[in-house]
C-alpha cells in the first residue's frame, strides 16, 4: 500500500495543481495514477479504514494461499518426477561388466610389430577419403584426403561404427572390443575411467608405454594406463577448429619426427578433432571441411607416413562418421561409417590390395574387430569382453582366429551372457568345429539382443505412477471448481506433508526388516517409493472428504461436454497418437503444425460464421456481470462514463477533482470520436461485427505464422527425400538470413507494441521494457550473430574478438535474466492517468491500459525470457521465434474474444505452439540434432551453470517460453477488480494443470508405446529419443511453471495490481 | 482447413455473382447461424434449422430472408460418387476423373440436388441455365486457386512446382466436389450459413485423409495428393447424403 500513510499532504499538494495550474501530460505517470488511486482511498471515516483493514487482511490470505499453491504444486511435480526416475530406471539398458583380465598365456604368437602409431581423426566419414573423378566432384570434401587411398603397402577399410556414435561410446568400443549400452550415452560429458578390459589396460600391463596426445576424453577414460607426458586438449569446444589439431601436429613432431624421442614411447596415440568440430560448426559442405581435410592430407601424407619404420605399425582411423548437417549420435548410414587405415613399410603388408590396383576394393569392418587385430599384431592378449573377431587381410589368419575363439569363449564360459540353450548348443557346436566366424556372428548377435533386456517391474511401475499423477492432476486443476481448490491447498498441503513422513517412516523400517517389496533395490529407491505412496494418498484424503468418484466421472464427462474442450481433447488424443508408429513419430514435426493449423482453421470458422455454441462458460460469465461489461466491447467512449461501472463510481465519489475516470479498452481509441456508440454490454455470444473480424484476424495470423515457420526444419534422416532441410548453415549465415534479423529489431517491438495498443496498454513501463530493453538487446544479439556470419562468409576477423563475443553474450543474459527480471520484480505497470478536460468543473480522467493490466504487466516477463532466448538460438530459429510471439499473443486475443480462458482448448493451442516452435528452431527429437555449439556462447569450457544453461535455452525455449505465458490464458485483458486475487491465481492454476495435462499424456503415452516396441528396430533410434524428450520437457515444463510462473511471477503481479487498485 | 475454404469460397462466389446477376430479391451475404436461421418467434425450439424454419416462413412478409431447406430424401445422395473413387483407387488417373465428374456432377445438381432445395417456403427453382454453366467455368476454377492458397497454408508441400500442380488439381476436385453447394449459394441468395455444411464436408474427408501420408507403407496411394483427393470424394459423399439431417 504505496502512499497511504502520507495522505494529507498529498492531497494539498495535489489539488492546487490540479486547480490552478494546467495539468501537464508528462507528470501523469503510472506514479501519479497510484498516488490518485491512493487518494481516493484516504480512510476519512471509520468505514475507510475497516475496508482498508480488510483489504490488507485479504492480501495476507492471499500470500499463504499462494504458498500452499507452490507446495502443492511442487509435490505433484516431484510424483512426476519419480514416475520418471523409475521408467527411466527400468527402460534405459545397462550392461554388466565383468573384470577379469586376459593374461598373457593367451596370445600364440610373437608380435608382429614392437610399436605402433595410432592417429584418430575423429569424425572421418569413409567417402572423405575415397577420392572421386574429377569431373564427379560434387562437394567441397571429396579429393582433398587421398593420402590414405594412394599410399602402398597398407590397407583401408571402411569401419562400420555401432551406434551410439558418440566419442566416449566409440572410445570404449574401439579399445574393449564390447558393445556399450544406451545408458552410457547420457555420460558422455562425464565419462569415467574404464575398469573393463581394454585395449590400452592390455598395453600397459605388458610393459608397454603408451603415450597419448589430443582430446581429453581418454584423460578421463585410461588416465592410469598412459605416460605422464602425455597431452591433453579441452574436447568439447567445437568451435575452436585449430587448438586439438596443433597440439597434436606439435606432439607428433617432437616424440615422432624428430627420432631423438623415439625410444621414449612404445605406442603413440594422437586423437585429433578439427574434422569434427568442423562438421558440428560448419556442417560438411563448408570450404572450412576442405581445408581441414587438406591439412590432414598434408601431415599424413608429408609427415606422418614418411616417419614409420618397419617395426612400427600405423594406424589412422575415425570413431565415427558425421550426417549430412555435420553432427554424430545416431545410428544413420553416414554417421556409422568410418575409416580405417592400417600401414606398415614392412613387407607383412605389401600384399595388400594396393593403390597401384585401378580400384581398392571396398571391405568393410566392424569397428569392435580392430581390437583382436590390434592385439594380434602387438602380440597381446585380446581384451576379456572382446566380442569383435580379427581382421583377415591384416593377420596371421589362423593363429589369429584360433586366439580370438579361445577368448570369446572364455568370456562366454565366465559371463554366462548366453543362457538360450538352442543358442548354446549352436554355439558349442561352431567351437568344436573350430568354426570361429560363425561362434563370433551368433555370439555377437545374440550379446546385441540380451542387452536390450528391460527391467518392466520398474517400467510398469513408472507407468502406474505417471498415470495416477495424471488423475490427479486432472482431478485437481480441472474437475474441481478452482475456487474450491484454493481453500483445499490449506489441507492439501498438511496430509501430504503427514503421509509422506508415514510412508516413509513405514515402508523404510519394512524395507530394512523384512527386505520387501523386492523391486526396490535400496533405500533411495525405498525412499522415493513411500513418497509417491504419501503424495497420493495425502492428496486422496482431502478429495474424497468432498468428492467421491461418481462425481467425479460426471464433472469430467461434463467438462467435455462442450465443443471447444472436445477439441482441445482431440488435439491432444491425435498428438498423443503420434507414438503409436514410427511412421509418426518421424513425421511429428509436420503433424504438429497441421494440427495447430487446424486450432488456427477452427477459430477462423468460429468468427467467419458465428455458429451457436452452448458455452459452458455462461455460467461464470453470468455471476460475473462486472466481467462483462468491463471486459472487452471496443466501442467504449472516453469521454462517456460508464456509469454501469463500479470501479469509476468509487473513484468519483471519492476523488472530486479528477471527476470522472473510465476504463479505455478501445483499440480504435479516438478522443475526437463524437460518434456515440452503443456499449454492448452483452457477453454472449453472438461476437459483434468488428470482434469476428479481429478473431479472423488473429487466426490468420496464426495459420500464417504456423506455415511459414514450418518451411524452417531440419530433417530427420528417416525423412528421406520428402524433407528438405532449410535448417542449414548455409541459410543461417546467409546474408538475407541477417537481413530479416535486423529487421526483427524494428518488426518484434512494432508487433508487439501492436497487441498491447488493442487495450491501449503500451504506457508506462511497456515502451521503456519493448521500444528500448527489447530494441536495443535485440541489436546487441544481432551484432552477435553478425559477427558469426562474417566469420562464416567473409572469412576470420583479423584480430582477436573472441572477447568481444562473450563480452556481447554475457551483456545480454545478464540483462535479460538477471537485470531485468530484477527490475520487472519491482512492479512495472503499463498504465496512465490520461486527462483530458482541465477546466475545473468537470475534469474527465482515463486510466488507459485499465482492461489490460495484469497481463500488459505479465507480458513483459515473458520478454525478459524472449530476449534471452533470442541470443541462444540461431539466425533463423529467431525468425521462428518471432513468429511464435505473433502466435502466441493472437491465441491470447482469440481466446479472449471467445471467452475461453477457462478452457481446456486455451492450453492445448499454446502447447501446440511450443512443440511446433521446437521443431522450427531447428530441433528434432533426435540425439544428433542437438544443437551442441549453443553450450559454448557463454563460456570457452565447459562450465557447469553456462553451458547447460545454453543447452536448455536452445533445446526447451519454446516450452519454456510456452510455460510462463500459459498464465496470461487468464490475465491477458483481465482488468482489475473483477476477480478476487484467490480467484485469479486458482485459474491460473487451472490453466497451468491443463498445460501439464497435456504434457503428462504426452509423456505417458511415450512411455507406455516405448515399452510396447522394445523389441523393435527402431526402437533406439525413434521411441526411445522421444521418449526422453517427453520426459526432459514434462520435468522442465513442471520447474518452469512452479517456479517461475506460478512461484514468482503470478503472485507478484496480482499483489501489485491490487495494491494500486486496491481490490 | 475446413473453415476458410468455406469463407473464401462465399468470399468469391458474393462478389463474383453479385456482378454477374442482379436478383429481384435484395442480396446479403451473410455467414453466420444467427443471421440466416430465422429463429421462429412463437416458439424456441432450439438451434431453429430445418423444422423450425419451415413453419417461420410466413412469419417473415419483408422478403429479404428467406429460408432455404434441403429436403430430407435418399435421392440426395450422390451414389455416382462411389464408382468415381473406385475408378480412382484403381487407376489414379486423376485427369481422366476429371471428364467423368464433370458431368456427373452437373447431373446431380440438376436432377437430385435442385430439386431437393427449397427455397422460400415451397418453391423449387428452375434451373438457371447461365448459373449452371458460369459457375461451372468462373467460379470453380476461381474457388480452387483459393482452395490451392489454403491447402498450401494447411501444410501441403511445397517441393517442387510438380507438387503446386498436383495441389491445384486437388482444390479443382474439391471444388467440383462442392459445385453443387456453390451453385446453390449463388441461386438461394447467399445464405453461405444453409450450404457450408457440404463445404466442411469435403475439407473434413481432406483433412483425416492426412492422416495415412506419413505411413511408411510405401504404398502409391499414399503419394501427394490422391489420399486426399479420396477423402475429398467420400467427404462429400458423406456430406451429400446426410446435409440435409444435420
Amino acid at each position: 500500500m504505496p502512499n497511504s500513510n502520507q495522505p494529507k499532504t498529498t492531497s494539498t499538494t495535489l489539488n492546487p495543481t490540479t486547480n490552478n495550474k494546467k495539468l501537464k501530460q508528462d507528470i501523469l505517470d503510472e506514479q501519479y495514477v497510484r498516488k490518485s488511486m491512493s487518494l481516493s482511498k484516504i480512510p476519512s471515516t471509520r468505514q475507510e479504514s475497516e475496508e482498508l483493514r480488510f483489504y490488507k487482511h485479504r492480501i495476507s490470505r492471499f500470500r499463504i494461499t499462494h504458498t500452499k499453491y507452490i507446495i502443492l504444486l511442487f509435490f505433484l511435480g516431484l510424483l512426476q518426477f519419480i514416475s520418471i526416475c523409475f521408467f527411466a530406471k527400468g527402460f534405459l539398458l545397462t550392461r554388466h561388466v565383468i573384470d577379469d583380465v586376459s593374461n598373457l598365456e593367451t596370445v600364440l604368437k610373437p608380435p608382429t610389430f614392437d610399436k605402433a602409431v595410432v592417429l584418430i581423426i575423429d569424425a572421418l566419414r569413409y567417402d572423405f577419403v575415397v577420392p572421386v573423378e574429377p569431373k564427379q566432384c560434387l562437394y567441397p570434401w571429396q579429393n582433398k584426403f587421398t593420402a590414405l587411398y594412394n599410399t602402398d603397402n597398407s590397407f583401408l577399410f571402411k569401419f562400420m561404427a555401432d551406434p551410439p556414435t558418440t566419442t566416449l561410446q566409440r572410445l570404449k568400443g574401439l579399445t574393449t572390443g564390447s558393445l556399450p549400452t544406451f545408458i552410457d550415452a547420457g555420460s558422455n560429458f562425464n565419462g569415467e575411467i574404464i575398469t573393463e578390459d581394454n585395449l590400452i589396460k592390455q598395453l600397459y600391463l605388458n610393459d608397454k608405454r603408451v603415450l597419448f596426445t589430443g582430446d581429453d576424453t581418454w584423460d578421463a577414460l585410461f588416465n592410469p594406463y598412459l605416460l605422464d607426458k602425455s597431452q591433453f586438449f579441452e574436447s568439447l569446444n567445437v568451435w575452436d577448429l585449430q587448438t586439438v589439431d596443433r597440439g597434436v601436429m606439435d606432439f607428433f613432431n617432437e616424440y615422432l619426427f624428430q627420432k631423438q624421442k623415439n625410444d621414449e614411447w612404445d605406442v603413440l596415440i594422437g586423437h585429433m578433432l578439427g574434422v569434427d568440430h568442423v562438421g558440428h560448426k560448419h556442417g560438411p559442405n563448408h570450404y572450412e571441411m576442405s581445408n581441414k581435410l587438406q591439412e590432414m592430407n598434408d601431415f599424413v601424407a608429408n609427415r606422418l607416413i614418411p616417419s614409420i619404420d618397419e617395426n612400427t605399425v600405423l594406424f589412422i582411423m575415425g570413431d565415427h562418421g558425421m550426417d549430412h548437417t555435420g553432427n554424430h549420435g545416431g545410428d544413420s548410414q553416414d554417421e556409422l561409417e568410418s575409416t580405417l587405415f592400417i600401414y606398415s613399410p614392412n613387407k607383412i603388408f605389401s600384399s595388400s590390395n594396393n593403390a597401384h590396383d585401378n580400384h581398392r576394393q571396398t571391405v568393410t569392418v566392424d569397428q569392435i574387430d580392430l581390437v583382436p587385430t590390434f592385439s594380434h599384431l602387438l602380440g597381446l592378449p585380446i581384451p576379456f569382453n572382446n566380442l569383435g573377431w580379427p581382421i583377415k587381410e591384416v593377420v596371421d589368419v589362423e593363429v589369429a582366429n584360433k586366439q580370438t575363439l579361445d577368448q570369446l569363449y572364455t568370456y562366454q564360459n565366465v559371463s554366462k551372457v548366453i543362457s538360450n540353450k538352442d543358442v548354446l548348443t549352436k554355439l558349442t557346436q561352431y567351437y568344436k568345429l573350430n568354426d570361429g566366424i560363425n561362434y563370433q556372428k551368433l555370439f555377437l548377435k545374440n550379446c546385441k539382443e540380451k542387452w536390450a533386456k528391460f527391467d518392466l517391474v520398474s517400467v510398469g511401475i513408472g507407468i502406474g505412477i505417471l498415470a495416477v499423477s495424471l488423475v490427479l492432476i486432472i482431478v485437481i486443476t480441472k474437475l474441481i471448481p478452482s475456487i474450491v481448490v484454493g481453500q483445499m491447498c490449506h489441507e492439501f498441503v498438511p496430509s501430504i506433508f503427514l503421509m509422506c513422513i508415514i510412508s516413509i517412516v513405514s515402508l523404510n523400517s519394512i524395507f530394512q526388516i523384512l527386505q520387501q517389496p523386492s523391486f526396490l533395490d535400496n533405500w533411495v529407491w525405498c525412499t522415493l517409493f513411500a513418497l509417491v505412496i504419501g503424495i497420493v494418498v495425502g492428496c486422496c484424503i482431502p478429495i474424497f472428504d468432498r468428492y467421491n468418484l461418481k462425481w467425479m466421472f460426471v464433472k469430467f464427462a461434463e467438462d467435455l461436454n462442450d465443443y471447444w474442450s472436445r477439441v482441445g481433447a482431440v488435439m491432444i488424443t491425435l498428438h498423443a497418437l503420434c507414438f503409436t508408429s514410427n511412421s509418426f513419430t518421424i513425421w511429428e514435426d509436420r503433424i504438429v503444425a497441421f494440427l495447430l493449423t487446424t486450432v488456427g482453421f477452427l477459430s477462423l470458422y468460429e468468427f467467419t460464421f458465428a455458429p451457436k455454441r452452448a458455452s459452458t462458460n455462461a455460467l461464470l460469465s453470468a455471476s460475473n456481470p462486472e466481467q462483462q461489461t468491463s471486459r472487452k466491447e471496443m466501442e467504449m467512449t472516453t469521454t462517456d462514463i460508464n456509469s454501469a461501472d463500479v470501479q469509476s463510481n468509487r473513484l468519483n465519489t471519492y476523488n472530486n477533482k479528477l471527476a470522472n475516470i473510465s476504463h479505455v479498452d478501445s483499440k480504435i481509441h479516438d478522443n475526437n470520436n463524437n460518434d456515440q456508440i452503443t456499449i454492448s454490454k452483452s457477453d454472449t455470444l453472438p461476437l459483434g461485427k468488428f470482434a469476428r473480424i479481429i478473431g479472423a484476424y488473429h487466426s490468420l495470423i496464426i495459420i500464417l505464422a504456423t506455415r511459414l515457420a514450418s518451411t524452417i526444419t531440419v530433417c530427420r534422416e528417416e525423412q528421406g527425400l520428402q524433407c528438405k532441410p532449410t535448417f542449414v548453415n548455409a541459410n543461417n549465415y546467409s546474408w538475407w538470413c541477417l537481413f530479416l534479423c535486423f529487421l526483427l529489431i524494428w518488426f518484434l517491438p512494432n508487433c508487439i507494441k501492436g497487441y498491447y495498443n488493442v487495450s491501449s496498454s503500451y504506457q508506462a513501463a511497456a515502451p521503456i521494457w519493448i521500444g528500448q530493453f527489447l530494441k536495443s538487446a535485440l541489436f546487441l544479439n544481432f551484432v552477435y550473430w553478425g559477427i558469426y556470419w562474417y566469420e562464416n562468409n567473409v572469412g576470420p576477423i583479423p584480430f582477436d574478438i573472441t572477447v568481444w563475443k562473450f563480452t556481447l553474450s554475457r551483456i545480454i543474459v545478464g540483462l535479460s535474466i538477471i537485470a531485468l527480471n530484477i527490475g520487472w520484480a519491482m512492479g512495472p505497470t503499463c498504465i496512465k492517468l490520461d486527462i483530458k478536460n482541465t477546466d475545473l468543473k468537470s475534469p474527465q480522467a482515463t486510466i488507459l491500459g485499465y482492461s489490460n493490466v495484469y497481463g500488459s504487466q505479465f507480458f513483459l516477463l515473458v520478454i525478459n525470457f524472449l530476449i534471452c532466448l533470442f541470443l541462444f538460438n540461431k539466425p533463423l530459429a529467431q525468425l521462428s521465434l518471432f513468429l511464435m510471439v505473433n502466435q502466441l499473443l493472437s491465441i491470447l486475443e482469440i481466446f479472449d474474444l471467445l471467452k475461453l480462458k477457462e478452457n481446456l482448448v486455451g492450453p492445448v493451442a499454446l502447447g501446440l505452439v511450443s512443440y511446433q516452435n521446437f521443431f522450427t528452431t531447428g530441433h528434432q527429437a533426435t540425439i544428433p540434432s542437438i544443437q551442441w555449439d549453443m553450450g559454448f556462447i557463454l563460456t570457452e569450457k565447459i562450465s557447469f551453470p553456462f553451458t547447460h544453461l545454453g543447452l536448455i535455452m536452445n533445446t526447451f525455449g519454446p516450452f519454456i517460453l510456452v510455460s510462463i505465458s500459459i498464465a496470461l490464458l487468464t490475465l491477458w485483458k483481465q482488468p482489475p477488480g473483477v476477480l478476487k486475487p484467490q480467484t485469479l491465481l486458482a485459474r491460473i492454476v487451472s490453466n497451468c494443470g491443463m498445460l501439464l495435462i497435456y504434457n503428462t499424456v504426452l509423456c505417458l503415452s511415450s512411455f507406455a508405446w516405448v515399452t510396447h516396441f522394445r523389441r523393435h528396430l527402431m526402437v533406439w533410434k525413434i521411441f526411445c529419443p522421444r521418449f526422453m524428450f517427453a520426459c526432459v520437457c514434462l520435468i522442465i515444463t513442471q520447474f518452469v511453471i512452479i517456479f517461475i510462473t506460478v512461484g514468482f511471477a503470478s503472485g507478484r503481479v496480482i499483489r501489485q495490481v491490487n495494491n494500486i487498485f486496491w481490490k | 482447413m475446413s473453415s476458410v475454404q468455406n469463407t473464401n469460397s462465399s468470399n468469391i462466389s458474393a462478389t463474383n455473382a453479385s456482378n454477374a446477376k442482379k436478383r429481384k430479391v435484395k442480396k446479403s451475404v451473410t455467414f453466420s447461424d444467427y443471421d440466416t436461421v430465422i429463429t421462429p418467434v412463437t416458439n424456441g425450439s432450439h438451434n431453429g434449422r430445418n423444422k423450425s424454419t419451415s413453419s417461420s416462413i410466413e412469419k417473415r412478409p419483408d422478403g429479404s430472408h428467406y429460408p432455404v431447406v434441403v429436403r430430407k430424401s435418399i435421392s440426395t445422395v450422390p451414389f455416382h460418387l462411389i464408382p468415381l473413387v473406385y475408378y480412382y483407387m484403381k487407376t489414379y488417373d486423376i485427369y481422366t476423373l476429371f471428364y467423368l465428374t464433370i458431368p456427373t456432377q452437373v447431373f446431380y445438381l440438376l436432377f437430385q440436388f435442385r430439386k431437393n432445395t427449397i427455397f422460400a417456403g415451397k418453391k423449387i427453382l428452375k434451373p438457371n441455365w447461365a448459373l449452371v454453366i458460369v459457375s461451372l467455368v468462373f467460379a470453380v476454377p476461381l474457388l480452387s486457386c483459393v482452395a490451392t492458397i489454403i491447402f498450401i497454408l494447411a501444410g501441403a508441400p511445397l517441393l517442387s512446382l510438380s507438387y503446386l500442380k498436383q495441389t491445384f488439381l486437388l482444390s479443382l476436385h474439391c471444388c467440383l466436389l462442392s459445385y453443387p453447394a456453390i451453385y446453390s449459394v449463388f441461386n438461394c441468395d447467399f445464405k453461405v450459413g444453409i450450404f457450408k455444411k457440404y463445404f466442411v464436408a469435403i475439407a473434413f474427408g481432406c483433412w483425416l485423409s492426412c492422416f495415412v501420408i506419413p505411413l511408411d507403407w510405401d504404398r502409391e496411394w499414399q503419394n501427394w495428393p490422391i489420399p486426399l483427393v479420396i477423402g475429398g470424394y467420400l467427404g462429400a459423399f458423406v456430406g451429400y447424403a446426410v446435409g440435409a439431417y444435420i
